[in-house]
């Protein structure tokens, strides 16, 4: 479960989420969605723990992300937008650091990172060194590797992005069965259509603030009160 | 032309918004830099102005021997700068996202490889123009010299030999690229490195500065000659040597001797940068592909079946995510070759500094030479390894690279991290401080065998100054971060490194100023038998032991507060 509260991130004068409140519970797929530039990361890196809010509560799980890191980052999974890996390491070997990071043990490390690289059917070239990669190929170890240690919340900053349309549909497939098992996600894409596929309850921030939040069935009820498409209606709320 | 100069008005504009964005931690930033440069650099200029006055009125040396050592310090400084720009310069050339960016575009590869040749000369090298000048300041005030010698000096000497080094630097990876390609770069590295390790052992073999001292003395008093008689002839084909006899010359007051030196120097100069234009115009692309079919011959899958010595499948002692970030930090070292060879380089450097110490032969039995020779054996052991510590422990941080979002997004506290890395950095450079300690103070053995309080002293001072040094390295290593800097040798040579570099010299300096009067108390119980209290060394051990555990804490919250910054 994520519960964010009254959060604002300000850069100097530059205000990047103001007043920002939405509670995900258990087993919901929140979409995020936004224009460039009009919050998305800055809100769910202060959900990972990589920035401090500098007003308002962030909590995860239970846990303040701020006063209790360590608790709050054990049930979490993070997957960032652009998938950084160790360069010398393997994808196989990411993985297998990432579940150490979460103090598994041993044996559930080796049937976690067996089940993963075959679920995203990553065997052929989980091998080679990470520097040796496609973006694509990042982004899907980056997302197996946080499905290692069976997280109760995932934030996924557009996960779409170079993947091919097989590990497209895999990736989909997953964050929908993820949430089915009770699993509470956040995910920022730009992607409408993958938004509208996906997600439970959708919303838009635009200059930092919560402009729209509504489930499908709200959404679609709005959808209709214009010409029938998501994308109008992020066009005109993001105006 | 016209695309060259494009290219450079936008890095150029880059380059300044960079160094001139206004913010209160850029400005304190460069408040400090300023200060801890400048102060360097005052430094520079006394230590090089009093001993050039020391050599040459105290000792007597004479201007011709002066000189000559001149020569040896110009000839290890222009292979260190070879030697660094071949390193650095792989990775500029072959390495760089922005070579691979300019190579799709319609841009001669020359150009391109002007930019980058350029961009890695001057990036690397900023630092030693400023050293370069305050020794030649501190030098050329001894001697009374106008303004426009300095000048002239700097832009028409001084720079273009440093230029040569890098030319010749260029051309020599451009030739190993070429049989990289044919036998393998792993071996061919080997072979260059064996190459320069031999052709230094035998510059010093051929021109021995202690059989050189002997020469000169029979000469005494008329030591200011022209004693060319004396020097190997090979010595005459050395850009070490050129500059070396400009100065002496000069000195002299033979004006057109000393130019016609610095004229070959120019000369020479320009021929190997028309050479390398040339070459890199019909090679540098061909050893840029090849440098892409050696990284993708390095790129081979490897067998997941086959055990390796570190392997995250396999349980150690540790658990974890301690396990995890140990085997993370040496896969990460081993893997990178810049790192290894790096670090065969600086075991080489420390194995030649222990052996030529631990041969030492210490005649002079007088209270204040034995002393001076300790501190400065003392002073460069510190020095050493304060560069080892440059090298491997400031870049720690900054390695961690993009990727360190896996890390700050993990259960994982940040005084965890910074304590690895620190408790891994501590273990080598003690251990090497510790040997290079040891060894410094086995000459002196003979003296003090009685009394051992010279290796238990060289003991605790290894272990507080490798104390402040590694934290020193490690917290403004951190607070300094370059992550989107890969290059281990490149992050350990900007401004933030260089600033750390000049802070550990101030602390050993503090060091050594602590320890000089019980030191010299105890040299002269050994001499001259004046009683010595061994409780008169506890006071300052303490004190420098509390100096290095403040420094060794500040530097580590510093560091940690860094690592607590949004991401």
């Amino acid at each position: 479960m994520i519960e964010l509260r009254s959060v604002t991130k300000t850069f100097g004068t530059f205000t990047a989420v103001d007043n920002l409140s939405i509670t995900i519970p258990p087993g919901e797929l929140f979409g995020f969605l936004g224009p460039n530039g009009a919050g998305k990361t800055t809100t769910i890196k202060m959900i990972a723990g990589l920035f401090a809010p500098t007003s308002g509560t962030v909590i995860v799980n239970g846990f303040n992300i701020v006063t209790h890191p360590i608790d709050a980052k054990r049930t979490l999974a993070y997957v960032p937008d652009q998938p950084f890996l160790y360069d010398k390491l393997t994808g196989r070997e990411f993985l297998y650091f990432v579940g150490g990071l979460y103090k598994m043990q041993k044996d559930l490390v080796h049937r976690r990172v067996a089940e993963v690289i075959e679920h995203f059917e990553i065997g052929r070239w989980v091998d080679k060194k990470a520097e040796d990669y496609s973006q694509g190929m990042r982004q899907r170890i980056s997302i197996a590797a946080a499905l290692v240690h069976q997280p109760k919340t995932i934030i996924v900053d557009e996960p779409m992005i170079g993947l091919d349309p097989r590990s497209s549909k895999i990736v989909r497939e997953t964050l929908r069965q993820q949430a089915k098992a009770g699993v509470s996600i956040l995910m920022s894409t730009h992607s409408l259509p993958v938004a509208e596929e996906l997600c439970d309850r959708i919303g838009i921030i635009h200059n930092g603030r919560l402009v729209y939040c509504d489930t499908k069935d709200g959404m679609r009820a709005f959808e209709a009160s214009m010409d029938g498409k998501l994308e109008s209606v992020f066009l005109e709320i993001t105006k | 032309m016209t695309l060259f100069l494009h290219i450079l008005r936008y890095k150029v504009r880059s380059f300044l918004n960079a160094t001139f964005e206004v913010s209160s931690i850029s400005v304190i930033r460069g408040i400090g830099s300023l200060l801890v440069f400048g102060g360097f650099a005052v430094g520079a200029y006394y230590f090089s102005n009093n001993i050039t006055a020391f050599v040459l009125e105290q000792t007597r040396t004479g201007l011709y021997l002066y000189h000559r050592f001149i020569s040896m310090m110009l000839f290890v400084f222009f292979v260190a700068v070879n030697m660094g720009n071949v390193i650095v310069s792989y990775s500029t050339l072959y390495r760089s996202g922005e070579v691979s960016y300019f190579m799709t575009k319609p841009i001669p590869h020359i150009t391109i490889f002007l930019h980058k040749f350029l961009d890695n000369f001057f990036y690397s090298s900023t630092t030693l123009f400023l050293v370069a000048f305050a020794v030649l300041l501190g030098y050329g005030t001894y001697f009374g010299y106008s303004w426009y010698f300095f000048a002239g000096v700097m832009f028409f000497v001084l720079i273009p030999f440093m230029f040569l080094a890098a030319c010749m630097a260029v051309l020599v990876l451009m030739g190993v690229m070429r049989l990289a390609g044919r036998f393998g770069f792993r071996p061919v590295m080997g072979g260059l490195f064996a190459v320069y390790v031999g052709f230094i052992a035998l510059f010093f073999r051929s021109s021995n500065p202690v059989r050189l001292i002997e020469q000169v003395n029979r000469y005494y008093p008329n030591v200011d000659n022209y004693l060319s008689q004396l020097d190997p002839g090979f010595l005459n084909y050395l850009p070490s040597h050129w500059v070396a006899e400009f100065l002496f010359f000069l000195a002299r007051g033979d004006v057109a001797r000393g130019v016609s030196h610095a004229g070959i120097l120019l000369c020479t100069v320009a021929g190997m940068f028309a050479v390398l234009v040339l070459v890199a115009s019909r090679y540098y692309y061909k050893s840029w592909l090849i440098s892409l079919k050696i990284q993708a011959a390095a790129s081979a899958p490897y067998d997941p079946e086959k055990a390796n010595v570190v392997d995250f499948r396999s349980s150690g002692l540790l658990k974890g995510a301690l396990e995890s970030l140990v085997k993370k930090e040496y896969l990460t070292f081993v893997r990178e070759p810049s790192q290894v060879i790096h670090l065969i380089v600086m075991l080489v450097l420390t194995t030649l500094f222990v052996a030529s110490i631990g041969n030492l032969n210490l005649r002079i039995r007088v209270t204040e030479i034995q002393l001076v020779t300790y501190l400065v054996l003392f002073a460069f052991g510190g020095f050493l390894v304060s560069s080892v510590a440059l090298r491997f422990v400031y870049p720690a941080v900054s390695l961690e690279g993009n990727a360190f979002w896996a890390l700050r997004s993990a259960p994982v506290r940040p005084e965890a991290i910074l304590a690895l890395k620190f408790a891994i950095g501590f273990f080598i450079v003690f251990f090497l401080a510790f040997v290079v300690s040891f060894a410094s103070n086995v000459p002196f053995l003979r003296f003090s065998g009685r009394t051992p309080l010279l290796p238990w002293f060289g003991l605790f001072s290894a272990f507080w100054m490798s104390l402040a040094v590694v934290g020193l390295n490690l917290g403004l290593g951190g607070y300094f971060a370059n992550y989107n800097e890969k290059n281990p040798i490149r992050v350990a040579s900007t401004q933030g490194a260089t600033l750390t570099f000049l802070c550990t010299l101030v602390f050993l300096i503090v060091l050594v100023v602590i320890f000089l009067y019980p030191l010299s108390v105890y040299f002269q119980s050994l001499f001259i038998f004046r009683p010595f209290d061994r409780w008169s060394i506890v006071v300052p051990g303490t004190l420098a032991g509390m100096i290095s555990t403040a420094v060794c804490g500040v530097s580590f919250a510093v560091g940690l507060r860094s690592l607590r910054r949004d991401w």
